[in-house]
């Protein structure tokens, strides 16, 4: 049995789990998550568990369908992302990570993007009362330190997928580079590409700038309107949001997504209404930050995409052991 | 028929339509040679607004008639009047589209989906309305329920021809607990609609019949429980009465949070066009500047006479701006206003596109249509609605449909003024 999505045909489930591939690939997701939970508490991280379902989830996510659950007569979501979930945390503790599963129903065009998984995990990063330099800084680091650590940690497996290791070198070479949205968006347009200025980088284009790319870079400054409410905007530049991207060269694209945290509870009601929903639907987390809520920055770093780079695959799906495609029925 | 009424508007009329088709444009042929026809008495419950008190004006010379003739090689006759325009960012046969009805229990059944069917047919755009998913729920889960918001999609993308019409799914502040763009975005139903450019989403604003309140429906008591975690329910009825009033917020809009909510829908929904629908509310004119100028492909206004939902008798007569006021408030310029409140026929159809609008919203008249003949009633509506605009536009010697404009109408209140 082999299964249609789109233009993409994946292995059967006996298939895809018995292969020395896969294997290897799972094996060094694993030494990747090893390596950044060593980073990360040596930084003076508190792993938590994170919750999987809530009255609300992460709205942020591109036209992507949100799983209701019927929570004993209430409208429950499982997580897209634990975003408001782990800015409460930090009432707990001043600097957190998770390792999240998470589900979206994306659209079905985005089953052919090699990116998107409708499950997925996400190292989730937030650190409290930090700034986006502080964010940028932990994200670096931590994945300059993963790269080196599935090097030392993972030669058989990376040998098993032959995984050219020049690739590495890009990453640890040097400081990742630092480009606005608006320059992106520029560029891409110079290419020929019709991205639009207001936008989020729309899929191809965010594989054409990471094609053209040598070396890892942050896209910063996205235009308020292609975010979630949580990103904070910025006081100095109205309609600025001061967030990021990490782009990886070779076409892998972006690896995670961050910024700094709004938590003023006026500013997040405004941007609840600018996301066009009813604040009534967020009132646990309205409460809190009415009654205050550390500032913050952070990130999350998706684990699938994250362990295609390592492993050098085609696509992500290859880094899950049961991989589920927009509008594919799999287990 | 069912029990659908709608006071003040010509109900009579619109059902003759929906069962006679263009012979209801013209007077009784029976009387034609033997009867004197002058100025028709004005229907005694219809009242008149600024636009029906407006006249077309057709003038003695006609220099696009001569443009015309010299590209046919003969004179040209009314079927040369061209009525096709993009609504949108769809292809429609006709300046026409059916507006969104509610969630008012005329729409919900049989009726919905007649409507849906006949409006592909016709490959005119189609709005679907507010609360349709929160209240009735959403066909993926509920396939069998009447009238869901995918059998309504299936149905009118099973009748629309290729290349023509599009579906408009609309969304308010309440519905977005629902999330009724994401379901309808990645649902595999809705691909091939997606994929031929013809799925829009509209943000809606607010409302003809209450500017400044939300949606308010009448549900059965029983019901109350379920959608009081959801809406305002208001027991106006007493206690005795099987019925109670559900109220839903009208949402908080600034300028910037109408312009972030539309970049919002352009990120999220690439594929989808995006629409706006606004109250006749008294800053109409600035709404639609801002909704067009962050990216909206459309803007619709209900004037003060639309809506076919439940609106307090206070808020009937008295509140919100006539349609003609918001049609001189919004200057459109090159972008697409759509229009609707009380439109049912070709002359206040036209003197509306002379006015600035790209498209008139059929809503009651449309319900009205297929509620006395489901199989062709709306067909036969908006075909009688066709036939008198191609006579009206081809009297003013002009052959298409963009190009009406103020100089065709007069009106004694704007000669005076």
């Amino acid at each position: 049995m082999s299964q249609e999505t789109g233009r993409v045909q994946l292995p059967t489930p006996r298939a895809h789990l018995t292969s020395d591939r896969t294997r290897a690939t799972l094996a060094v997701q694993s030494k990747f998550l090893t390596g950044a939970r060593e980073f990360l508490v040596g930084e003076g991280f508190q792993e938590l568990l994170p919750p999987t379902i809530g009255p609300v989830t992460d709205p942020g996510a591109r036209g992507a369908k949100q799983v209701d659950i019927d929570y004993y007569g209430h409208r429950y979501k499982l997580m897209t992302s634990g975003i408001l979930y782990k800015q409460a945390s930090l009432l707990s503790f001043d600097k957190i990570f998770h390792v999240a599963p998470n589900v979206r129903l994306e659209p079905l065009e985005t089953a052919v993007t090699h990116r998107h998984l409708v499950e997925f995990h996400q190292l989730d990063v937030e650190i409290g009362e930090g700034s986006r330099e502080d964010a940028l800084d932990i994200a670096e680091r931590l994945t300059k330190y993963v790269v080196e650590y599935v090097l030392v940690h993972a030669q058989t497996e990376l040998a098993v997928l032959g995984r050219d290791l020049e690739a590495f070198k890009q990453i640890l070479a040097g400081p990742y580079g630092r480009r606005s949205h608006a320059d992106v968006v520029a560029d891409l347009q110079g290419r020929g590409h019709a991205q639009e200025a207001g936008a989020e980088v729309d899929w191809e284009g965010e594989e054409i700038i990471s094609r053209a790319a040598a070396h890892p870079f942050f896209i910063t400054d996205y235009p308020k309107g292609s975010r979630g409410f949580y990103d904070k905007e910025s006081t100095t530049e109205p309609g600025v949001l001061r967030n990021f991207d990490l782009i990886f060269p070779g076409g892998f694209g972006e690896m995670m997504s961050g910024s700094e945290r709004e938590s003023d509870y006026r500013n997040l009601v405004m941007r609840i209404r600018e996301t066009g929903e009813n604040p009534a639907k967020y009132d646990w987390y309205l409460t809190l930050a009415r009654e205050g809520l550390p500032s913050s920055a952070g990130f999350g770093l998706g684990v699938e995409r994250f362990t295609r780079f390592l492993c050098g695959l085609d696509a992500a799906w290859q880094a899950s052991g049961y991989p589920k495609l927009p509008g594919d029925p799999r287990p | 028929m069912t029990d659908l009424h709608a006071p003040g508007f010509p109900r009579q009329q619109v059902a003759e339509r929906a069962r006679h088709g263009t012979a209801m444009a013209f007077p009784d042929a029976d009387g034609y040679g033997t009867t004197m026809f002058g100025q028709q008495p004005t229907e005694p419950d219809a009242p008149l607004d600024a636009i029906d008190r407006t006249r077309l004006v057709p003038p003695v010379f006609v220099p696009r008639r001569l443009e015309r003739l010299i590209d046919l090689g003969r004179e040209p006759v009314v079927g040369d009047a061209e009525l096709a325009t993009t609504i949108g960012g769809f292809n429609s046969p006709l300046p026409v589209y059916v507006s969104a009805f509610g969630s008012t229990r005329v729409a919900s059944g049989d009726l919905g989906q007649a409507v849906a069917r006949q409006a592909g047919r016709l490959g005119i755009p189609m709005i679907i309305g507010e609360n349709i998913v929160p209240v009735a729920g959403y066909g993926r889960m509920a396939q069998t329920a009447p009238s869901s918001l995918l059998q309504r999609i299936t149905e009118y993308a099973a009748a629309v021809p290729e290349g023509q019409g599009g579906v408009v799914v609309q969304q308010s502040t309440e519905d977005a607990d629902a999330e009724v763009w994401n379901l309808v975005y990645s649902d595999p139903a809705v691909q091939p609609l997606l994929e031929s450019g013809r799925l829009a989403f509209e943000l809606k604003v607010g409302q003809g019949a209450k500017p400044g309140l939300g949606g308010m429906t009448l549900v059965p008591r029983e019901k109350a429980t379920a959608l009081s975690a959801q809406y305002d329910l208001m027991d106006v009825f007493g206690a005795d009465s099987d019925a109670v009033l559900r109220c839903s917020s009208p949402g908080t809009f600034t300028d910037e949070i109408l312009r972030h909510q539309i970049r919002l829908m352009r990120n999220n929904y690439p594929r989808a066009r995006v629409w706006v629908k606004l109250p006749p509310a008294r800053d109409v004119g600035e709404a639609a500047a801002v909704a067009w100028a962050a990216g909206a492909d459309a803007v619709g206004v209900d004037g003060a006479e639309g809506g076919t939902g439940w609106a307090p008798r206070a808020f009937l007569g008295h509140v919100g701006l006539p349609l003609a006021e918001c049609l001189d408030r919004v200057d459109p310029q090159d972008h697409c206003l759509l229009v609707t409140g009380r439109i049912w026929e070709g002359a206040r159809a036209t003197k509306c596109l002379a006015l600035g609008a790209r498209a008139v919203g059929l809503g009651r008249a449309a319900l009205a249509a297929v509620d006395e003949d489901p199989h062709s009633g709306l067909v036969n509506l908006v075909e009688c609605l066709a036939l008198e605009m191609r006579m009206l536009l081809s009297s003013l010697g002009k052959y298409e449909i963009s190009e009406l404009s103020r100089e065709d109408l007069w009106s004694e209140e704007r000669h005076k003024r």
